[in-house]
């Protein structure tokens, strides 16, 4: 019993994480119809930023709230100055152009920060540990079970039932209506690039107390979020959600029940998917 | 003994999501019986043929071509049973010749789409009837210019050209003449009705051009809002009442 | 007729002049440029793999690297197993990155271009990090190290391999087998047919094509001849290791091709013989290399993304000659 609740936890809040980066991924990609390659590169990099203000200003809190923002802030340059040439473009340019600011942010990382492991230390709020069955458990992961379907809900609200939400989506079903109607669609696609930058970035941030902040974190996080996407179906944010769960409780438990094949496990889901249903869960008609 | 139809439909409809695009549509065309399909914009002419080639597959009903149940196949085993179509939009190879639009499907029913190792100029069989295939649409002189440079109405033979090139049983052309010129509009119109009558190719073709139907149709199909409101003979049509409400009143003499 | 395949750039006589030419290349330069250039072979056979894909069927596939590694460490585990024939170490790669390429290919086909490009790179880290992490079987981080490469048994001498002439001449061989192959490839019905899936995938199927299968195909022979250069660079460096499958080396002939033009079928070589000549002078100067190669494929994509060769045939675009 103690195992599965546990194992449940744990799922849970890597699965809230992933949910969170899926996310931006998704959202990027229903909106400007641009797969961002480098999607993990910002996730890293909110971690990497995040620490480095708390190198200077020792709260995590001023980490989690500027990290991001700053993160969110290089996204728009990105948008702005690099992906706009190519939206009328072949889709392969786009994704070469996205994977070549990976590889330039990957390095970048190990140019200003080394190639160390640095740790991140919790808040002091959060960093308490609370009993569950006889054993010890982070406060920090009920945390991120919490912050994750927060964020979530607080973007389905934005998109669904604000007036800007809706022009977001105006503009990613049509983009010429969109225009037609006034609406300045390269300012809304600097906007929404920036967001899903800073869900990458807060993703990060929130992770770093976690797992330790290092120059591959970003390797992980972009293959298993594709894999959300592909098996919750691109574009949907309820596929996203049930996407990044399954992955996550997977995982966990994968850790206890099959050792050492535990790895192969996401790509294991992720091949099952394609055979049975190659649009995924929540995904339209391939 | 009753002759099996090439074509039959039963009680076919869709919808997407919450719109109704068709409702049970039934009908039957008979080999070698040239049938124009006509109604007003978004009567869903489009997405019958779309249901019918395997675009997608239809929510309800049936679709028996040729005595075979392909209700739901995949436009790839639908083509090679006998059943093409046209597109609204012209759906060629813009850069390949023109020549080589049509080798394509002869690769493909020749089986020779696969041979990696061999040189294309060795498939001397599919260029011959890939030559004669454009001569039959008048667009041998065209065969080795990139599909792409020619006119919009030479564009639309190519694709017919690539179309008739596995000699299929049922051709669906979607609007063949739409936004043609009146010499282009005649010579497709005379093309498509001496094919009707020389080869063993049956043809349904949607319309708004009006003269045109009624001087090649030997059968009338007529949608209006997804529904079939009429089905004969072209002078049944002409009288029929609902047709002429449902084209507002206005008269079907062009 | 049908249309001409992609421009090589010129009759038998400049294809002949460039083979003797490179034949006679290791006997005139120092050992070093030999050398240099002999890995510039193995990466040209690599992308233009990679072309196969990308200019040809238009398909993006961040996940080659993951068969070149599988290739380089087929033939490392047969030769250190105590395999002695070096004919047997490239046709084991080439057939284990050949089995690779249609398992994962199988997977990677049923979605399109996007998907595509996310699946591979996927399961090219797959194929990473079961490479890195196996070390039983692969070494782990560090790689399995080719202690004893065989002599190159011909008919009536056995040549040994550790010479650098005798290394690039073998290479040539080979590379020029797999580019030739490749170009037989886009000459032959089935690469009309894969022009045609990139073209017009709707229109193929509507006639009867099956586009998944053709991809499939697509994706199998360049996996191969990904495989085949991988066993190359394999005895190159006496190694194969992890680092092969990892996505930083599939991006090479993604960039090397991008660089040199994937419209010409020998863009992409030529985009390896310059993306070398870049990496001997940056790193001069810097260890950062991934981060140039990203600034480079930025700039290429932005500002000139029919490559070097497709810059150099606008300006110098000769008539076309009558066909017959």
């Amino acid at each position: 019993m103690e195992t599965l609740v546990i194992n449940t936890l744990n799922g849970l809040s890597w699965g809230m994480l992933l949910f969170l980066i899926s996310m931006g991924l998704t959202t990027v990609f229903g909106v400007l119809g641009v797969l961002n390659f480098a999607h993990g590169a910002l996730f890293m990099l909110g971690a990497y930023v995040c620490m480095q203000i708390m190198q200077i200003v020792p709260s995590f809190w001023l980490g989690l709230a500027l990290g991001p923002l700053l993160v969110a802030a290089l996204g728009v340059l990105i948008e702005r100055y690099l992906l706009r040439r190519v939206y009328a473009r072949d889709v392969s340019f786009q994704l070469l152009l996205t994977f070549a600011i990976l590889l330039v942010l990957d390095d970048a990382v190990l140019i200003l920060w080394g190639p160390a492991y640095h740790v991140v230390e919790a808040p002091p709020l959060l960093a308490g540990v609370f009993r569950l069955f006889g054993h010890t458990y982070p406060v920090y992961r009920l945390f991120l079970i919490i912050v994750g379907p927060m964020v979530g809900i607080g973007l389905w609200f934005f998109f669904q039932f604000t007036r800007w939400g809706r022009i977001v989506r105006a503009a990613a079903l049509d983009r010429e209506m969109a225009e037609g109607i006034g609406i300045r669609v390269p300012l809304l696609f600097s906007a929404v690039f920036g967001l899903g930058a800073w869900l990458a970035a807060l993703g990060g941030a929130l992770a770093a107390p976690q797992q330790s902040v290092a120059p591959s974190m970003g390797d992980r996080i972009i293959i298993e979020s594709f894999i959300v996407v592909v098996i919750g179906g691109l574009g949907s944010f309820p596929g996203a959600f049930v996407g990044a769960l399954f992955l996550g409780l997977l995982e966990s438990f994968g850790t206890v029940f099959a050792g050492h094949a535990q790895m192969a496990l996401p790509y294991l889901l992720l091949a099952v998917v394609l055979l049975v249903r190659p649009r995924g869960f929540f995904g339209r008609e391939v | 003994m009753t002759v099996v139809p090439l074509l039959k439909v039963e009680n076919l409809s869709h919808h997407f999501g919450k719109f109704q695009v068709l409702s049970r549509i039934s009908l039957e065309i008979p080999a070698g019986a040239l049938t124009a399909l006509i109604g007003p914009n978004g009567a869903g002419k489009t997405t019958f043929y779309n249901l019918i080639s395997g675009r997608f597959a239809p929510t309800e009903g049936r679709v028996v071509f040729n005595g075979r149940d392909i209700t739901g196949l995949p436009a790839y085993r639908v083509a090679p049973l006998g059943l093409v179509r046209s597109f609204q939009i012209t759906n060629i190879f813009p850069e390949l010749s023109v020549l080589d639009n049509v080798a394509v499907p002869l690769l493909l029913l020749h089986r020779r789409g696969a041979n990696f190792w061999r040189p294309l100029t060795s498939e001397k069989a599919v260029y011959r009837q890939a030559q004669q295939q454009l001569e039959r649409v008048g667009l041998a002189a065209a065969a080795h210019r990139p599909a792409r440079e020619l006119a919009y109405g030479d564009k639309r033979l190519v694709e017919m050209a690539i179309v008739l090139a596995r000699d299929p049983k049922l051709v669906l052309l979607d609007e063949p003449t739409a936004g043609m010129n009146p010499e282009e509009t005649d010579h497709m119109i005379r093309l498509i009705k001496t094919l009707a009558d020389t080869s063993g190719t049956t043809f349904c073709l949607t319309e708004h051009d009006m003269k045109v139907v009624f001087a090649v149709a030997s059968q009338i199909a007529v949608l209006h809002q997804g529904q079939l409101i009429a089905w004969g003979p072209p002078e049944k049509i002409r009288n029929d009442p609902k047709v002429k409400r449902a084209y507002l009143g206005g008269s079907l003499d062009a | 007729m049908p249309a001409t395949p992609p421009k090589v750039g010129g009759p038998l006589l400049w294809g002949g002049l460039g083979l003797s030419t490179l034949i006679l290349c290791p006997f005139l330069l120092p050992t070093y440029w030999t050398l240099v250039l002999t890995e510039i072979m193995i990466m040209s056979l690599f992308a233009l793999s990679f072309n196969l894909l990308f200019g040809a069927a238009g398909l993006l596939s961040f996940g080659q690297g993951g068969f070149f590694g599988v290739g380089a460490f087929a033939a490392a585990l047969y030769l250190q197993g105590g395999g002695g024939s070096v004919w047997l170490a490239l046709l084991l790669g080439s057939a284990a990155a050949a089995l690779a390429a249609l398992a994962i290919g199988y997977l990677c086909v049923r979605r399109d271009e996007i998907f595509f490009a996310m699946l591979t790179l996927g399961f090219g880290m797959m194929l990473y990090t079961l490479a890195h992490n196996w070390r039983a079987v692969t070494g782990g981080s560090d790689g399995l190290p080719l202690f004893a490469l065989p002599p190159l048994r011909l008919p009536g001498v056995a040549v040994s391999l550790y010479s650098p002439v005798s290394l690039y001449l073998f290479t040539l061989a080979a590379s020029l087998l797999g580019a030739l192959l490749l170009w037989q490839v886009r000459r032959s019905p089935f690469g009309l047919i894969l022009t045609a899936v990139r073209e017009n995938k709707e229109r193929f199927a509507f006639v009867g094509g099956r586009v998944q299968q053709v991809r499939l195909m697509a994706f199998v022979i360049a996996g191969t001849l990904a495989g085949l250069a991988g066993t190359l660079l394999c005895f190159f460096n006496s190694m194969a290791t992890p680092d092969y499958l990892h996505w930083t080396f599939s991006a090479k002939p993604a960039l090397m091709t991008i660089l040199g033009g994937s419209g010409v079928f020998l863009g992409p070589a030529v985009g390896a013989a310059v993306f070398f000549l870049l990496e001997q002078l940056i790193t001069r100067f810097t260890e950062s290399w991934m981060i140039v190669l990203g600034a480079i494929l930025i700039v290429v994509v932005l500002f000139f993304p029919r490559g070097i060769t497709g810059v150099l045939s606008e300006r110098y675009r000769r008539p076309r000659r009558p066909r017959p």
